[in-house]
């Protein structure tokens, strides 16, 4: 009985303490208290209280239910959530001295997948069931829990890639607005489509511009960096996924909507790094791309579950 | 178009990528190359003129390129060069000749592979949104002419494009295998020279080139050999030849792709093999009855030949299942003993769910059961077997149930006792009436009284359902997921290139990589603070910590 009670402070815990980090980050966004060190620091001291919460979660309900904790779909959104937390703290500590863009993306990930499973909507799910013997396996902790972390790392990723498309997009809508010389235009749309630094000391014209462009070439790197990454861990996935079928089933690949979708998810991601080998399409659209990908992911995961159909029907849960 | 040549004093050959605009339909480039060479030649410049059909390559993709060698220096030999030249006479012959080249170059063409991709994308998604497999009058029904879906998408799409079996349809089997001829194009006309430039290596001449780089910082007062130390100890691979340093880090990661692509097409070829040459069948064996897997296996495809261990027989000893303490199924366990034609048993093994037996090539899976027979003792006579018959019900969970005629068999109206199972751990009887008459567990033995009738269950005997299949591609298939697997992982390595100059008493560094752009300024920052600075006072060098 402890354990189910320690189970859910620790929700409450992680739940609470997330919100807070995320109000404090809405707080310095609107009262631009960009200054306030200490704020940022009690925010990123919350978000490493948080991945200890969920990783304490995790742990209890796997030593309460006996199977490592990613069974059904409550479980799997606990462990996409600890997936945020975990990248948050990566690069947290990879990158102690500048302070880290990432966090506002990262942490409300965190929350909302954190919010939505203890959420009145999966109300009957929060017990551990036990584990049908298709799932009786060791590829169970190897399978899933890539599968999980790679939708983490590219969740992060694209939604990277749609705040560059933001930025650009109300620049370049900003550009067609201002009456401006063609020179200055013109120069706005060299530094878009180049990396150079010798252009860019030639034609940018205003500190402004030159701070949004360093965001949006940050912003581009680092979507670059983890969509890599969790593009491994996806084809990792994948793989140890179809050995498995080939263990359990006999066969390693059923065009399954749910391995499908996973598929058409792998090739997105593709094409998003073969965009990004020619210099001219980089930028915006490879980010177009990561973009669409956010959208697939979200329905390679969620809604083939809800159609409750296939070979990977444990996932699904039914809305009542 | 634009050609940025620079004939300095020094040979000095630094190629800024960046400024050449690359617009996309652009057919032809002027790309100046680094000189590898070792011995300083004044004003010795080689031009490259790079016939490129096709536009988007990696930064130093080559393609056929043919070489104008303005000085009398030795003319830098690559392989394409002598292949550029037509050999033979003819007109004709040299058209056939180049024939096998454009279609290389059309097929290796990046947007043409993207396009590719994406419809590959499409047509599976199209594939899980579409039922496959049913009837024809199925998709009549769900895709009427009457009301067609977005105004034009009728059954008759459906059923001439062959999107109710997508993933075995032409046009997606075209598809994938237009994207495979794309993948096997790309990587022998990009990837493989690719492998050569990255392999050589250049010394940069000249401070401004040096300065041109993405990452360039100045050290006043250090020296280049010092630089080189750090490097080294940082993991980098440090040549110095003179005042000039050229060290690189991580150039598995410029060859891991073309690690990746050959691992999908030797998944492809696999797959192929796979769906031509296979095996496959399944098989619901009561307990105690055997069947021969010649029997039951099918072949999948023209390449399927049958092996010698078809003949072998398949005796099902036991079958029975786990259970949870709240009564759910836990798992399926058979017991199988295997006979060869002579009657001899070669294996015996239990089976269960992810855990198959294999023998002969032939792998038999634990997939399915099903309730064969009952047998009960009524009134002291018997054992009687009752076929047990399975229920339909909606979802996952089984149901079975049989009947025992009780009274007169020869009545229109005929009367008897049901029994309903859901697993082999207990019957559920009911009564002429249809009245819940009581629970019993098969190994109990106890009896019970219905109507007059006194029923002992004795044993409940369960079929195993059986899935065997033997697969000539699974080896292939299985060294293309460990070899992508492994190539991923390596091409996640950034590829380095540092080039430094002493000047004076001033090193000059700059720097490049492929991937971790945004690490690579911090990294490289770390490693120049850790450069001691000459103080000049005295010969020996102060390991300071300041560095440019």
């Amino acid at each position: 009985m402890i354990f189910s009670t320690l189970e859910h402070i620790l929700t409450h815990i992680s739940f609470s303490v997330v919100s807070i980090v995320i109000t404090i980050h809405f707080l310095t966004l609107f009262l631009l208290v960009d200054e306030v060190v200490g704020l940022y620091d009690s925010s990123e001291k919350g978000m490493i209280v948080t991945f200890f919460c969920i990783t304490g979660l995790l742990i209890t309900r796997w030593i309460y239910s006996g199977h490592f904790p990613l069974s059904d779909l409550y479980e799997s959104l606990i462990f996409l959530s600890w997936g945020f937390s975990l990248i948050h703290m990566v690069s947290y500590f990879k990158f102690k001295k500048r302070k880290n863009n990432l966090s506002a993306i990262t942490a409300p990930s965190a929350i909302f997948t954190q919010g939505f499973a203890t959420s009145g909507l999966l109300t009957k799910m929060h017990q551990s069931a036990i584990l049908a013997p298709a799932l009786q396996s060791q590829w169970l902790m190897m399978h899933v829990s890539m599968m999980v972390l790679g939708y983490a790392a590219l969740l992060c990723g694209s939604l990277l890639s749609v705040a560059l498309l933001v930025i650009t997009i109300r620049k370049a809508i900003k550009i067609i607005g201002e009456n401006n010389n063609f020179a200055f235009s013109f120069g706005k749309i060299q530094y878009m489509n180049e990396r150079s630094n010798v252009l860019l000391n030639t034609y940018f014209l205003s500190s402004k511009n030159y701070y949004r462009y360093q965001l949006t070439q940050q912003l581009d790197r680092w979507s670059y960096r983890i969509i890599s990454l969790g593009f491994i861990f996806l084809t990792i996935g994948i793989l140890s996924g179809a050995v498995w079928a080939n263990e359990a089933w006999g066969s390693y690949w059923n065009w399954d909507p749910k391995e499908t979708w996973a598929f058409i998810t792998w090739t997105i991601f593709a094409i998003y790094f073969h965009t990004r080998t020619n210099t001219n399409l980089e930028g915006v659209n490879s980010a177009l791309v990561a973009s669409m990908g956010f959208l697939i992911i979200w329905i390679c995961y969620f809604g083939v579950n809800l159609l409750g159909i296939g070979l990977h029907s444990y996932g699904s849960f039914t809305l009542n | 178009m634009e050609t940025l040549l620079n004939p300095s004093k020094t040979p000095n050959l630094f190629i800024p990528k960046t400024h050449l605009f690359k617009p996309y339909f652009l057919h032809s480039n002027f790309n100046p190359q680094p000189h590898s060479s070792f011995n300083r030649r004044p004003l010795s410049i080689t031009i490259t003129c790079k016939v490129k059909t096709s536009q988007g390559r990696k930064n130093d993709g080559k393609n056929i390129s043919k070489k104008i060698v303005l000085t009398d220096s030795a003319p830098e030999l690559s392989n394409e060069e002598i292949k550029a030249k037509p050999k033979g006479g003819g007109k004709a012959w040299g058209v056939i000749k180049k024939f096998p080249k454009r279609v290389l170059a059309i097929l290796s063409n990046l947007p043409l592979a993207i396009g590719e991709m994406f419809t590959v994308a499409g047509l599976m998604a199209l594939g899980t949104a579409i039922d496959q497999g049913e009837s024809p009058e199925y998709y009549f029904q769900k895709y009427p002419e009457e009301n067609p879906i977005f105004g034009f998408f009728t059954w008759r799409w459906v059923l001439t494009l062959g999107f109710d079996h997508m993933f075995s349809s032409p046009v997606f089997l075209g598809t994938l295998i237009l994207l495979g001829t794309s993948l096997m194009a790309c990587t022998y006309t990009t990837q493989i020279p690719l492998v050569k430039v990255a392999r050589r290596w250049s010394f940069l001449q000249s401070a401004d080139s040096i300065r041109k780089q993405e990452f360039s910082d100045t050290l006043p007062q250090a020296s280049v050999s010092d630089l080189g130390v750090i490097l080294m100890g940082a993991g980098y691979e440090v040549f110095l030849k003179g005042p000039s340093l050229y060290a690189f880090k991580g150039l598995a990661g410029r060859f891991a792709p073309i690690g990746v692509h050959l691992a999908m097409l030797l998944i492809m070829a696999g797959g192929t093999l796979s769906a031509t040459g296979s095996f496959r069948g399944s098989v619901t064996v009561p307990q105690g009855l055997n069947f021969v897997m010649g029997d039951v296996l099918g072949p999948t495809g023209f390449l399927s030949t049958p092996t010698e261990a078809f003949n072998t027989e398949v005796h099902v000893n036991k079958f029975y299942m786990d259970y949870y303490d709240s009564g759910e199924v836990s798992q399926f366990h058979t017991d199988l003993s295997l006979f060869d034609m002579n009657g001899k048993e070669v294996m015996r093994k239990t089976l269960s769910v992810n855990d198959p037996l294999r023998y002969g090539g032939i792998t038999i899976y634990q997939t399915n059961w099903s309730f064969s027979a009952l047998q009960i003792l009524k009134d002291g006579e018997g054992p009687f077997n009752l076929a047990m018959a399975p229920l339909t019900i909606n979802g996952d969970k089984k149901l079975f149930g049989t009947f025992l005629l009780v009274g007169d068999t020869d009545s229109s109206n005929v009367k008897g006792i049901s029994m309903l199972a859901r697993d082999l751990q207990s019957i559920v009887l009911y009564d002429k009436q249809g009245k819940f008459a009581g629970v019993r567990r098969p190994n109990s033995k106890l009896p019970i009284e219905i109507d007059g009738t006194k029923i002992v269950i004795v044993d409940a005997i369960g079929s195993s359902g059986l899935d065997l299949k033997t697969d000539p591609g699974v080896p292939a298939v299985y060294a293309g997921f460990g070899a992508l697997m492994l190539t991923t992982c390596i091409s996640y390595l950034s590829h380095a290139q540092i080039w430094a100059l002493q000047d004076g008493t001033t090193v000059i560094v700059g720097g490049k990589t492929n991937r971790a752009k945004a690490e690579f300024p911090d990294e490289m920052n770390r490693l120049l603070d850790q450069v001691p600075e000459i103080v000049e006072s005295s010969i020996s060098k102060k390991p300071d910590n300041i560095g440019g």
